[in-house]
Protein backbone atom coordinates (compact mmCIF):
# COMPACT_ATOMS: atom_id res chain seq x y z
CA UNK A 1 0.00 0.00 0.00
CA UNK A 2 1.32 3.51 -0.87
CA UNK A 3 2.03 5.69 1.97
CA UNK A 4 1.09 9.04 0.21
CA UNK A 5 4.16 11.20 1.98
CA UNK A 6 3.43 10.09 5.88
CA UNK A 7 6.13 11.95 7.96
CA UNK A 8 6.23 9.14 10.74
CA UNK A 9 7.07 10.98 14.36
CA UNK A 10 7.28 14.41 12.65
CA UNK A 11 4.71 15.43 15.35
CA UNK A 12 4.04 14.43 18.91
CA UNK A 13 1.75 14.67 22.41
CA UNK A 14 3.49 16.87 24.51
CA UNK A 15 0.43 17.11 27.06
CA UNK A 16 -2.37 15.36 28.62
CA UNK A 17 -5.25 16.27 30.64
CA UNK A 18 -8.61 14.36 32.14
CA UNK A 19 -11.31 15.50 34.68
CA UNK A 20 -12.44 13.41 37.04
CA UNK A 21 -14.52 10.37 35.48
CA UNK A 22 -18.14 10.40 37.66
CA UNK A 23 -21.93 9.86 37.13
CA UNK A 24 -22.76 13.45 37.77
CA UNK A 25 -20.45 15.97 37.01
CA UNK A 26 -22.34 19.21 38.70
CA UNK A 27 -20.68 21.06 35.86
CA UNK A 28 -21.26 22.11 32.16
CA UNK A 29 -19.55 20.01 28.98
CA UNK A 30 -17.67 23.75 28.42
CA UNK A 31 -16.78 23.31 32.26
CA UNK A 32 -15.19 19.77 31.63
CA UNK A 33 -13.67 21.01 28.54
CA UNK A 34 -11.74 23.71 29.71
CA UNK A 35 -10.47 21.45 33.23
CA UNK A 36 -8.60 18.90 30.70
CA UNK A 37 -7.52 21.12 28.18
CA UNK A 38 -5.83 23.58 31.24
CA UNK A 39 -4.35 19.86 32.52
CA UNK A 40 -2.91 19.15 29.44
CA UNK A 41 -1.27 22.50 28.97
CA UNK A 42 -0.18 22.34 32.54
CA UNK A 43 1.48 19.11 31.66
CA UNK A 44 3.07 20.51 28.24
CA UNK A 45 4.33 23.62 30.13
CA UNK A 46 2.51 25.44 27.84
CA UNK A 47 -0.01 28.70 28.06
CA UNK A 48 -3.30 28.61 27.03
CA UNK A 49 -2.35 31.97 25.08
CA UNK A 50 -0.28 29.85 22.72
CA UNK A 51 -2.69 27.37 21.80
CA UNK A 52 -3.65 28.61 17.81
CA UNK A 53 -5.50 25.31 16.83
CA UNK A 54 -8.68 23.26 18.27
CA UNK A 55 -9.96 19.91 16.86
CA UNK A 56 -13.21 18.67 18.63
CA UNK A 57 -15.11 15.92 17.70
CA UNK A 58 -18.82 16.50 16.11
CA UNK A 59 -20.99 15.22 18.87
CA UNK A 60 -19.07 17.33 21.28
CA UNK A 61 -21.69 20.24 22.80
CA UNK A 62 -18.75 22.74 22.92
CA UNK A 63 -17.19 24.34 19.69
CA UNK A 64 -14.07 25.38 18.73
CA UNK A 65 -14.79 29.58 19.71
CA UNK A 66 -16.37 28.14 22.71
CA UNK A 67 -13.57 26.60 24.18
CA UNK A 68 -11.26 29.70 22.34
CA UNK A 69 -13.44 32.13 23.94
CA UNK A 70 -13.32 30.17 27.73
CA UNK A 71 -9.99 29.90 27.38
CA UNK A 72 -8.66 33.28 26.60
CA UNK A 73 -7.11 31.92 22.99
CA UNK A 74 -6.48 34.75 21.52
CA UNK A 75 -5.15 33.96 18.19
CA UNK A 76 -6.96 30.96 17.13
CA UNK A 77 -5.95 30.28 13.18
CA UNK A 78 -7.00 27.02 12.63
CA UNK A 79 -9.83 24.39 13.93
CA UNK A 80 -11.54 21.06 12.29
CA UNK A 81 -13.91 18.32 13.44
CA UNK A 82 -13.37 14.51 13.22
CA UNK A 83 -16.60 12.08 13.40
CA UNK A 84 -19.25 10.63 13.87
CA UNK A 85 -18.65 10.12 17.62
CA UNK A 86 -16.09 7.90 18.85
CA UNK A 87 -14.52 7.53 15.49
CA UNK A 88 -12.86 10.57 16.25
CA UNK A 89 -9.99 10.75 18.85
CA UNK A 90 -7.16 9.26 16.61
CA UNK A 91 -8.65 11.02 13.79
CA UNK A 92 -8.73 14.22 15.26
CA UNK A 93 -4.75 14.14 16.17
CA UNK A 94 -4.13 12.98 12.74
CA UNK A 95 -5.77 16.26 11.69
CA UNK A 96 -3.92 18.07 14.27
CA UNK A 97 -1.21 16.78 12.58
CA UNK A 98 -2.43 17.81 9.10
CA UNK A 99 -2.52 21.25 10.64
CA UNK A 100 0.84 21.72 11.92
CA UNK A 101 3.08 20.24 9.01
CA UNK A 102 0.84 22.08 6.54
CA UNK A 103 1.62 25.18 8.55
CA UNK A 104 -2.10 25.87 9.50
CA UNK A 105 -1.20 26.14 13.37
CA UNK A 106 2.01 25.18 15.38
CA UNK A 107 0.33 24.13 18.93
CA UNK A 108 -3.36 22.20 18.61
CA UNK A 109 -5.35 21.41 21.12
CA UNK A 110 -7.45 17.62 21.05
CA UNK A 111 -10.37 17.38 23.36
CA UNK A 112 -13.34 15.73 24.14
CA UNK A 113 -15.89 16.45 26.65
CA UNK A 114 -19.10 14.94 27.65
CA UNK A 115 -21.92 14.55 30.64
CA UNK A 116 -22.69 10.96 29.09
CA UNK A 117 -24.36 9.78 32.45
CA UNK A 118 -25.60 13.12 34.04
CA UNK A 119 -26.45 14.81 30.38
CA UNK A 120 -27.30 13.18 26.87
CA UNK A 121 -26.78 9.07 27.46
CA UNK A 122 -25.58 7.38 24.54
CA UNK A 123 -26.94 3.72 25.76
CA UNK A 124 -30.40 5.48 25.62
CA UNK A 125 -32.67 5.49 22.46
CA UNK A 126 -31.75 8.15 20.08
CA UNK A 127 -33.43 11.78 20.58
CA UNK A 128 -35.29 11.38 17.26
CA UNK A 129 -37.39 7.87 18.86
CA UNK A 130 -38.88 10.88 21.18
CA UNK A 131 -40.96 11.38 17.15
CA UNK A 132 -43.76 9.43 16.16
CA UNK A 133 -42.09 9.42 12.31
CA UNK A 134 -38.13 8.34 12.12
CA UNK A 135 -35.75 8.49 9.84
CA UNK A 136 -35.43 9.95 6.35
CA UNK A 137 -33.23 12.85 5.39
CA UNK A 138 -29.68 10.44 4.88
CA UNK A 139 -30.43 9.18 8.41
CA UNK A 140 -31.81 5.63 6.91
CA UNK A 141 -33.05 5.07 10.29
CA UNK A 142 -36.79 4.06 9.07
CA UNK A 143 -35.51 0.94 8.01
CA UNK A 144 -34.58 0.07 11.83
CA UNK A 145 -36.28 2.29 14.46
CA UNK A 146 -39.57 1.11 13.37
CA UNK A 147 -38.27 -2.37 14.88
CA UNK A 148 -37.09 -1.76 17.72
CA UNK A 149 -33.94 -1.34 16.83
CA UNK A 150 -33.03 1.44 18.75
CA UNK A 151 -29.54 1.26 20.60
CA UNK A 152 -25.76 0.78 19.74
CA UNK A 153 -25.92 -1.78 22.25
CA UNK A 154 -28.31 -3.68 20.68
CA UNK A 155 -26.81 -3.19 17.03
CA UNK A 156 -23.53 -4.88 18.70
CA UNK A 157 -25.56 -7.97 20.40
CA UNK A 158 -26.30 -8.76 16.46
CA UNK A 159 -22.97 -8.80 15.83
CA UNK A 160 -22.15 -10.92 18.59
CA UNK A 161 -24.85 -13.49 18.19
CA UNK A 162 -23.31 -13.87 14.19
CA UNK A 163 -19.89 -14.07 15.94
CA UNK A 164 -21.10 -16.81 18.04
CA UNK A 165 -22.96 -18.31 14.56
CA UNK A 166 -19.70 -17.78 12.57
CA UNK A 167 -17.14 -18.80 15.01
CA UNK A 168 -19.16 -20.47 18.21
CA UNK A 169 -17.75 -17.62 20.77
CA UNK A 170 -19.00 -18.19 23.97
CA UNK A 171 -20.05 -15.50 26.43
CA UNK A 172 -17.40 -16.39 28.54
CA UNK A 173 -14.84 -15.08 26.65
CA UNK A 174 -16.49 -12.09 26.35
CA UNK A 175 -16.51 -12.16 29.93
CA UNK A 176 -12.68 -12.42 29.95
CA UNK A 177 -12.53 -8.84 28.30
CA UNK A 178 -15.00 -7.74 30.72
CA UNK A 179 -12.93 -9.34 33.51
CA UNK A 180 -9.55 -7.82 32.44
CA UNK A 181 -10.37 -4.34 32.10
CA UNK A 182 -11.93 -4.48 35.62
CA UNK A 183 -8.50 -5.60 37.06
CA UNK A 184 -6.67 -3.34 35.40
CA UNK A 185 -9.26 -0.74 36.88
CA UNK A 186 -8.22 -1.63 40.15
CA UNK A 187 -5.03 -0.15 39.99
CA UNK A 188 -6.59 2.84 38.98
CA UNK A 189 -7.74 5.06 41.44
CA UNK A 190 -9.42 7.24 38.69
CA UNK A 191 -11.02 4.42 37.15
CA UNK A 192 -14.92 4.96 38.43
CA UNK A 193 -15.19 0.76 39.05
CA UNK A 194 -11.70 1.09 41.28
CA UNK A 195 -12.73 -1.11 44.64
CA UNK A 196 -15.53 -2.79 42.85
CA UNK A 197 -13.33 -6.11 41.03
CA UNK A 198 -15.50 -8.28 38.59
CA UNK A 199 -15.45 -12.54 38.57
CA UNK A 200 -16.26 -14.53 35.52
CA UNK A 201 -19.28 -15.67 38.24
CA UNK A 202 -20.39 -11.88 38.86
CA UNK A 203 -20.46 -11.35 34.34
CA UNK A 204 -22.35 -14.35 33.98
CA UNK A 205 -24.99 -13.61 36.51
CA UNK A 206 -25.94 -10.72 35.34
CA UNK A 207 -28.94 -9.49 33.92
CA UNK A 208 -28.76 -9.72 30.07
CA UNK A 209 -30.08 -6.63 28.38
CA UNK A 210 -29.85 -7.48 24.75
CA UNK A 211 -28.88 -11.08 24.07
CA UNK A 212 -25.55 -12.37 23.65
CA UNK A 213 -24.78 -9.14 25.54
CA UNK A 214 -24.92 -8.45 29.36
CA UNK A 215 -24.55 -5.81 32.22
CA UNK A 216 -20.92 -5.80 32.02
CA UNK A 217 -20.63 -6.16 28.49
CA UNK A 218 -21.67 -2.35 28.30
CA UNK A 219 -18.89 0.54 28.64
CA UNK A 220 -19.55 3.46 31.46
CA UNK A 221 -21.70 6.16 30.56
CA UNK A 222 -19.66 9.19 32.10
CA UNK A 223 -19.47 12.99 32.77
CA UNK A 224 -16.07 13.60 32.10
CA UNK A 225 -13.38 15.46 29.69
CA UNK A 226 -10.05 14.45 28.17
CA UNK A 227 -7.75 16.34 26.13
CA UNK A 228 -3.97 16.37 24.72
CA UNK A 229 -1.75 18.48 23.06
CA UNK A 230 -0.37 17.82 19.66
CA UNK A 231 2.85 19.92 17.85
CA UNK A 232 5.65 19.52 16.14
CA UNK A 233 7.96 17.10 18.01
CA UNK A 234 11.06 19.37 18.27
CA UNK A 235 8.60 21.87 19.96
CA UNK A 236 7.65 18.93 22.16
CA UNK A 237 10.88 18.11 23.26
CA UNK A 238 11.37 21.19 24.66
CA UNK A 239 8.50 20.92 26.99
CA UNK A 240 7.80 20.06 30.15
CA UNK A 241 5.94 16.76 29.20
CA UNK A 242 8.54 15.87 26.70
CA UNK A 243 7.97 14.14 23.29
CA UNK A 244 5.50 11.17 22.70
CA UNK A 245 6.00 10.71 18.85
CA UNK A 246 2.73 10.28 16.55
CA UNK A 247 4.38 7.16 14.83
CA UNK A 248 1.57 6.98 12.36
CA UNK A 249 -2.59 8.02 12.22
CA UNK A 250 -4.82 6.21 9.90
CA UNK A 251 -8.30 6.72 9.14
CA UNK A 252 -10.37 4.05 6.83
CA UNK A 253 -13.41 3.39 5.82
CA UNK A 254 -14.42 0.12 3.85
CA UNK A 255 -15.84 -0.52 0.63
CA UNK A 256 -19.50 -0.85 0.82
CA UNK A 257 -18.90 0.70 3.79
CA UNK A 258 -22.76 2.17 3.76
CA UNK A 259 -24.76 5.29 4.46
CA UNK A 260 -25.68 6.87 8.25
CA UNK A 261 -24.17 6.75 11.56
CA UNK A 262 -24.65 3.35 12.83
CA UNK A 263 -27.24 0.80 11.75
CA UNK A 264 -26.94 0.69 8.20
CA UNK A 265 -23.40 -1.50 8.85
CA UNK A 266 -25.96 -4.33 9.89
CA UNK A 267 -25.90 -4.36 5.84
CA UNK A 268 -22.10 -4.55 5.02
CA UNK A 269 -20.91 -7.82 3.23
CA UNK A 270 -19.73 -8.82 7.11
CA UNK A 271 -20.87 -8.14 10.46
CA UNK A 272 -18.02 -9.91 12.04
CA UNK A 273 -15.64 -7.51 10.97
CA UNK A 274 -15.40 -3.98 11.44
CA UNK A 275 -13.80 -0.72 9.36
CA UNK A 276 -10.54 -1.44 11.84
CA UNK A 277 -9.39 -3.87 9.03
CA UNK A 278 -9.50 -1.26 6.97
CA UNK A 279 -7.58 0.89 9.61
CA UNK A 280 -4.97 -1.88 10.05
CA UNK A 281 -3.77 -1.71 6.72
CA UNK A 282 -3.18 1.98 6.48
CA UNK A 283 -1.81 2.15 10.22
CA UNK A 284 0.59 -1.03 9.08
CA UNK A 285 1.73 0.43 6.07
CA UNK A 286 2.17 4.16 7.29
CA UNK A 287 4.28 3.03 10.44
CA UNK A 288 6.49 0.17 9.05
CA UNK A 289 5.29 -1.82 12.49
CA UNK A 290 2.55 -4.81 12.54
CA UNK A 291 0.80 -6.54 15.50
CA UNK A 292 3.74 -8.05 16.76
CA UNK A 293 5.78 -4.89 17.55
CA UNK A 294 2.84 -3.27 19.91
CA UNK A 295 3.90 -3.27 23.65
CA UNK A 296 0.66 -2.31 24.86
CA UNK A 297 -2.79 -1.13 23.11
CA UNK A 298 -6.27 0.87 24.36
CA UNK A 299 -8.38 -0.69 22.00
CA UNK A 300 -12.18 1.16 21.88
CA UNK A 301 -14.39 -0.53 23.86
CA UNK A 302 -17.83 0.78 23.98
CA UNK A 303 -19.00 -3.26 24.37
CA UNK A 304 -16.60 -6.60 25.45
CA UNK A 305 -17.39 -7.89 21.67
CA UNK A 306 -16.36 -4.64 19.81
CA UNK A 307 -12.56 -4.91 21.50
CA UNK A 308 -13.36 -8.77 20.05
CA UNK A 309 -13.85 -7.68 16.55
CA UNK A 310 -10.45 -5.69 16.89
CA UNK A 311 -8.78 -8.08 18.11
CA UNK A 312 -9.04 -10.25 14.47
CA UNK A 313 -9.32 -6.57 12.32
CA UNK A 314 -5.95 -5.56 13.62
CA UNK A 315 -4.32 -9.10 13.03
CA UNK A 316 -3.41 -9.41 16.94
CA UNK A 317 -5.93 -12.97 16.47
CA UNK A 318 -6.73 -15.39 13.58
CA UNK A 319 -10.10 -14.15 11.94
CA UNK A 320 -13.10 -15.72 14.65
CA UNK A 321 -9.93 -16.79 16.98
CA UNK A 322 -10.63 -13.26 19.02
CA UNK A 323 -12.23 -14.91 22.17
CA UNK A 324 -10.03 -17.47 22.48
CA UNK A 325 -6.97 -14.65 22.36
CA UNK A 326 -8.80 -12.49 25.14
CA UNK A 327 -10.05 -15.43 27.36
CA UNK A 328 -6.38 -17.39 27.35
CA UNK A 329 -5.05 -14.57 28.95
CA UNK A 330 -4.34 -12.61 25.20
CA UNK A 331 -5.01 -8.71 26.73
CA UNK A 332 -3.73 -9.39 30.15
CA UNK A 333 -0.65 -8.00 31.26
CA UNK A 334 1.37 -10.68 31.18
CA UNK A 335 -0.27 -11.45 27.91
CA UNK A 336 1.31 -10.42 24.04
CA UNK A 337 -1.47 -7.63 24.06
CA UNK A 338 -1.69 -5.85 27.27
CA UNK A 339 -4.60 -3.95 26.55
CA UNK A 340 -7.04 -1.28 28.24
CA UNK A 341 -4.38 -0.70 31.16
CA UNK A 342 -6.68 2.13 32.85
CA UNK A 343 -9.58 -0.04 32.56
CA UNK A 344 -11.04 1.12 29.28
CA UNK A 345 -14.70 2.26 28.79
CA UNK A 346 -15.69 -0.73 30.42
CA UNK A 347 -14.09 0.05 33.73
CA UNK A 348 -12.43 3.81 33.95
CA UNK A 349 -15.44 5.53 31.81
CA UNK A 350 -16.21 6.52 28.30
CA UNK A 351 -14.56 9.46 27.51
CA UNK A 352 -15.55 8.68 23.62
CA UNK A 353 -11.72 7.18 23.01
CA UNK A 354 -10.48 10.29 24.30
CA UNK A 355 -9.24 8.52 27.31
CA UNK A 356 -7.58 5.85 25.48
CA UNK A 357 -5.22 8.64 24.03
CA UNK A 358 -4.35 9.72 26.74
CA UNK A 359 -3.63 6.20 28.39
CA UNK A 360 -1.42 5.21 25.17
CA UNK A 361 0.51 8.38 26.54
CA UNK A 362 0.94 7.08 29.71
CA UNK A 363 2.59 3.92 28.73
CA UNK A 364 5.43 5.21 26.75
CA UNK A 365 5.82 8.19 29.55
CA UNK A 366 5.86 4.63 31.80
CA UNK A 367 3.56 6.48 34.78
CA UNK A 368 0.58 4.09 33.98
CA UNK A 369 -0.88 2.64 36.85
CA UNK A 370 -0.78 -0.71 34.80
CA UNK A 371 2.75 0.13 33.25
CA UNK A 372 3.76 -2.47 30.40
CA UNK A 373 7.56 -2.42 31.34
CA UNK A 374 9.79 -0.85 28.56
CA UNK A 375 6.65 0.16 26.67
CA UNK A 376 7.74 2.16 23.12
CA UNK A 377 4.75 0.88 21.08
CA UNK A 378 1.64 1.99 22.21
CA UNK A 379 -1.61 1.76 19.74
CA UNK A 380 -5.07 3.26 20.33
CA UNK A 381 -7.68 2.79 18.40
CA UNK A 382 -11.21 4.67 18.26
CA UNK A 383 -13.98 2.63 16.79
CA UNK A 384 -16.94 2.09 15.01
CA UNK A 385 -19.07 2.33 13.49
CA UNK A 386 -19.54 3.66 10.72
CA UNK A 387 -15.34 4.07 9.98
CA UNK A 388 -12.49 3.99 12.42
CA UNK A 389 -9.42 5.13 13.12
CA UNK A 390 -6.28 4.37 14.81
CA UNK A 391 -2.95 5.92 16.41
CA UNK A 392 0.61 4.65 17.48
CA UNK A 393 2.77 6.34 19.64
CA UNK A 394 6.14 5.74 20.27
CA UNK A 395 9.03 6.54 22.67
CA UNK A 396 11.50 9.36 21.82
CA UNK A 397 14.80 7.67 21.89
CA UNK B 1 -51.96 -6.85 11.75
CA UNK B 2 -52.48 -3.32 13.18
CA UNK B 3 -50.20 -1.88 15.89
CA UNK B 4 -50.42 1.26 18.11
CA UNK B 5 -47.57 3.22 19.22
CA UNK B 6 -44.87 2.28 17.86
CA UNK B 7 -42.38 4.28 16.24
CA UNK B 8 -43.23 5.00 12.41
CA UNK B 9 -40.57 5.36 9.30
CA UNK B 10 -40.46 8.16 7.39
CA UNK B 11 -41.99 7.15 4.10
CA UNK B 12 -41.77 10.85 2.09
CA UNK B 13 -37.93 10.15 1.95
CA UNK B 14 -36.83 10.88 -1.83
CA UNK B 15 -34.34 7.40 -1.52
CA UNK B 16 -36.83 5.37 0.46
CA UNK B 17 -40.05 6.14 -0.14
CA UNK B 18 -40.38 3.88 -2.62
CA UNK B 19 -39.91 0.78 0.24
CA UNK B 20 -42.82 1.74 1.90
CA UNK B 21 -44.85 2.84 -0.79
CA UNK B 22 -44.63 -0.85 -2.10
CA UNK B 23 -44.98 -2.10 1.15
CA UNK B 24 -48.29 -0.82 1.75
CA UNK B 25 -49.20 -2.48 -1.57
CA UNK B 26 -48.36 -5.90 0.11
CA UNK B 27 -44.75 -5.85 -1.82
CA UNK B 28 -41.22 -6.44 -0.84
CA UNK B 29 -39.11 -4.67 -2.81
CA UNK B 30 -35.42 -3.34 -3.55
CA UNK B 31 -33.73 -0.86 -5.25
CA UNK B 32 -31.69 -1.78 -8.36
CA UNK B 33 -29.70 0.30 -11.04
CA UNK B 34 -32.06 -0.61 -14.62
CA UNK B 35 -28.92 -0.04 -16.48
CA UNK B 36 -26.62 -2.66 -15.28
CA UNK B 37 -29.13 -4.25 -12.41
CA UNK B 38 -27.15 -3.65 -9.44
CA UNK B 39 -28.49 -3.90 -6.26
CA UNK B 40 -28.21 -0.12 -4.90
CA UNK B 41 -29.24 -1.44 -0.67
CA UNK B 42 -30.47 0.63 1.53
CA UNK B 43 -32.01 2.15 -1.36
CA UNK B 44 -29.82 5.31 -2.88
CA UNK B 45 -30.92 6.77 -6.15
CA UNK B 46 -27.32 7.10 -8.20
CA UNK B 47 -25.06 3.55 -9.09
CA UNK B 48 -21.62 4.25 -8.92
CA UNK B 49 -21.23 0.69 -10.81
CA UNK B 50 -22.13 1.92 -14.35
CA UNK B 51 -22.92 5.70 -13.42
CA UNK B 52 -26.55 5.43 -14.10
CA UNK B 53 -29.25 7.29 -12.28
CA UNK B 54 -32.09 5.24 -14.26
CA UNK B 55 -33.11 2.96 -10.62
CA UNK B 56 -35.90 1.96 -9.15
CA UNK B 57 -37.80 -0.71 -6.82
CA UNK B 58 -38.57 -4.11 -7.99
CA UNK B 59 -40.03 -7.14 -6.13
CA UNK B 60 -38.54 -10.02 -4.51
CA UNK B 61 -39.73 -12.82 -3.23
CA UNK B 62 -41.04 -12.53 0.48
CA UNK B 63 -38.81 -15.04 1.88
CA UNK B 64 -36.01 -14.56 3.90
CA UNK B 65 -33.67 -16.06 6.30
CA UNK B 66 -32.38 -15.74 9.93
CA UNK B 67 -28.73 -14.05 9.84
CA UNK B 68 -28.69 -12.84 13.67
CA UNK B 69 -30.81 -11.66 16.34
CA UNK B 70 -30.77 -10.27 19.83
CA UNK B 71 -33.58 -10.65 22.45
CA UNK B 72 -33.91 -7.04 23.79
CA UNK B 73 -34.58 -7.41 28.12
CA UNK B 74 -33.09 -4.06 28.46
CA UNK B 75 -36.28 -1.34 28.14
CA UNK B 76 -35.19 1.97 26.11
CA UNK B 77 -38.57 2.73 24.48
CA UNK B 78 -41.67 3.20 26.27
CA UNK B 79 -43.49 1.45 22.75
CA UNK B 80 -41.11 -1.23 22.83
CA UNK B 81 -41.54 -3.14 26.01
CA UNK B 82 -39.51 -5.64 26.85
CA UNK B 83 -38.44 -8.51 26.20
CA UNK B 84 -39.10 -8.84 22.50
CA UNK B 85 -36.36 -9.77 19.57
CA UNK B 86 -34.85 -8.14 16.84
CA UNK B 87 -33.98 -10.35 14.18
CA UNK B 88 -31.62 -9.64 11.27
CA UNK B 89 -32.20 -11.42 7.75
CA UNK B 90 -31.27 -12.03 4.40
CA UNK B 91 -33.51 -12.12 2.01
CA UNK B 92 -34.17 -15.51 0.01
CA UNK B 93 -33.71 -13.92 -4.15
CA UNK B 94 -30.88 -11.73 -2.89
CA UNK B 95 -28.69 -12.50 0.00
CA UNK B 96 -27.04 -9.46 -0.23
CA UNK B 97 -29.82 -7.32 0.72
CA UNK B 98 -30.70 -7.64 4.90
CA UNK B 99 -33.31 -5.93 6.34
CA UNK B 100 -34.47 -6.16 10.40
CA UNK B 101 -37.57 -7.33 11.72
CA UNK B 102 -39.11 -6.69 15.27
CA UNK B 103 -40.93 -10.29 16.43
CA UNK B 104 -42.47 -10.23 19.75
CA UNK B 105 -41.04 -12.16 22.65
CA UNK B 106 -38.25 -14.52 22.76
CA UNK B 107 -39.12 -17.05 19.87
CA UNK B 108 -37.00 -19.70 19.25
CA UNK B 109 -34.56 -18.86 16.44
CA UNK B 110 -32.14 -20.71 14.58
CA UNK B 111 -29.79 -19.19 11.65
CA UNK B 112 -30.67 -19.92 8.00
CA UNK B 113 -34.35 -20.15 9.75
CA UNK B 114 -36.98 -19.53 7.20
CA UNK B 115 -38.81 -16.42 7.12
CA UNK B 116 -42.10 -15.05 5.32
CA UNK B 117 -43.30 -11.36 4.95
CA UNK B 118 -45.86 -9.86 7.04
CA UNK B 119 -47.06 -6.39 6.29
CA UNK B 120 -48.01 -4.87 9.72
CA UNK B 121 -50.09 -1.64 9.51
CA UNK B 122 -49.21 0.94 12.04
CA UNK B 123 -51.56 3.36 13.85
CA UNK B 124 -51.03 6.33 11.05
CA UNK B 125 -51.62 3.66 8.38
CA UNK B 126 -48.06 2.99 7.42
CA UNK B 127 -46.45 -0.14 6.47
CA UNK B 128 -44.10 -1.91 7.71
CA UNK B 129 -42.06 -5.31 6.16
CA UNK B 130 -42.18 -7.84 9.44
CA UNK B 131 -40.71 -11.26 9.18
CA UNK B 132 -41.92 -14.09 10.87
CA UNK B 133 -41.02 -17.76 11.21
CA UNK B 134 -42.07 -20.09 8.14
CA UNK B 135 -44.94 -22.74 8.87
CA UNK B 136 -47.90 -22.10 10.96
CA UNK B 137 -50.23 -19.14 9.66
CA UNK B 138 -48.56 -18.89 6.56
CA UNK B 139 -51.32 -17.31 4.87
CA UNK B 140 -52.77 -15.38 8.53
CA UNK B 141 -50.82 -12.31 7.29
Amino acid sequence: MKTTGWQPGACAIAGIGTTDFSRDSGRSDLTLAVQAVLAALDDAGLAAAEVDGIVRCDMDLVRHNDLAEALGIRRLSYWGECGPGGVAPCAMVGQAVGAILSGQAATVVVFRALNGRSGRRYGAAPASARQETVGGNVTYDEFFLPHGLLTAGQMFALMAQRHMIEYGSTPEQLGSIAVACRDRAQANPAAQMHGRPLTMEDYLSARMISSPLRLYDYCLETDGAAAVVVTSAGRARDGRGGAVLIQAVAQASLPGTQPGTMFPVLMRDSITSLSSRAVAEVLWARSGLGPADIDVAQLYDCFTITLLLQLEDYGFAKRGEGGAFAADGGIGMDGPLPCNTSGGHLSEGYIHGMNHVVEAVRQIRGTSTAQVPGAEVSLVTSAPPPASSALILTADR
Amino acid sequence: MTTAGRLAPATSDPDTGGFFAAAARGEVTLRYCAGCGALLHLPRAYCWHCGGWDTGYRAVAPRARVYSWTVVEHQVHPAYPVPYTVALVELADEPAARLVTYLPGKPALYPGQELRARFERLENGTVLVQWRPAGAGDEAG
